[in-house]
């Protein structure tokens, strides 16, 4: 029984592969969201605990000036030296210096590093993007508990 | 000899007749049909599904933005759920995309009738606490503020300020 050869090597039917990717790549196409939308989260103290029960945590009061200074005051921060207790960030150019507020906060960090609370006060003409971009500054250097103080 | 596709169409093509290995006796058998190598296609269209499958936003969208709305950017935002979303546009207050009447107290009124409506429709869930702020970058503190207040009044602590990641 010497049959001929048989080719054991087959061909694979491509188009139908080309077909289905074509119909995934069309609906994709049609269902993508090109922005990408993130969070600022801001959580509002809203009462409810008397001032002996809660926990005192480091704090900082961000006060954004209208004239682009920042000025920080840590609260029960200990371990941060008396003159450094009191910052200001002089405004570059009339807007916020933040790459300074940046610098700074690395400093504080390194000092404190229980400081995660950060309440930020800002004045009536502030505009919303410095506010956010002046948050963003914080949970960059890891204070992510944050609050905005009302007018 | 059973001969497979690809050999017949590398024998008969005008590619591999002009190449080294094309047998040049078969030059009068020529045929001008095209040949395509799927291969390639099939690779670049496969990386184009996986790229668009990584990018796929199952949630579909949260926000929508008007044309002249321009949101604030920040590269260290956190993922956005779907939440209550209260908007600012040309100091308009909108609440789920309804106009709200009344600044802030109108905003505290819909709010607290909002969660009402939750308590009654879901008595056994906890009433919701998130609220999105969907606001343009060019507004000032002061008209952010009337809702930060109502939200806060209202008993919505958690706010989500909405932002375009960096």
């Amino acid at each position: 029984m010497h049959g001929r050869k048989k080719h054991l090597d087959f061909e694979l039917n491509l188009v139908p592969f080309i077909d289905l990717l074509s119909v995934c790549i069309c609906f994709l196409l049609m269902t993508a969201v090109w922005l990408n939308v993130t969070s600022i989260n801001v959580k509002q103290a809203v009462g409810g605990q008397s001032q002996t029960e809660t926990e005192k945590k480091p704090t900082v009061w961000v006060m954004l000036a209208e004239n682009g200074d920042l000025t920080m005051d840590f609260k029960s921060a200990a371990k941060i030296p008396a003159n450094m207790q009191k910052l200001r960030v002089a405004a570059e150019a009339g807007r916020f210096n933040l790459d300074g507020l940046s610098k700074i906060l690395q400093q504080i960090k390194v000092v404190e590093p229980e400081l995660r609370t950060v309440l930020i006060h800002p004045k009536a003409q502030t505009s919303y993007e410095d506010m956010i971009d002046v948050m963003d500054r914080f949970r960059n250097s890891g204070m992510n508990d944050l609050g905005v103080v009302p007018l | 000899m059973v001969q497979s596709i690809l050999q017949v169409t590398a024998m008969e093509s005008e590619l591999a007749a002009v190449s080294v290995l094309g047998p040049r006796h078969n030059r009068h058998k020529r045929v001008l049909a095209a040949d395509l190598l799927l291969t390639a296609l099939i690779d670049a269209f496969s990386i184009l599904v996986i790229f668009l499958l990584m990018s796929f936003s199952s949630t579909g969208d949260i926000l929508y933005i008007n044309k002249n709305f321009e949101m604030p950017k920040a590269a260290y935002g956190e993922m956005l759920d779907r939440n209550p979303v209260v908007k600012i546009d040309e100091n308009q207050i909108f609440l789920e995309d309804k106009m709200i009447d009344g600044g802030g107290d109108g905003l505290f009124r819909a709010l607290l009738a909002m969660k009402q409506k939750a308590a009654a429709d879901r008595p056994t869930e906890e009433s919701p606490t998130i609220i999105t702020v969907q606001a343009d970058r060019r507004i000032k503190y002061q008209v952010l503020n009337q809702i930060v207040v109502a939200c806060a009044q209202a008993g919505f602590s958690d706010i989500r300020f909405a932002v375009l990641s960096k």
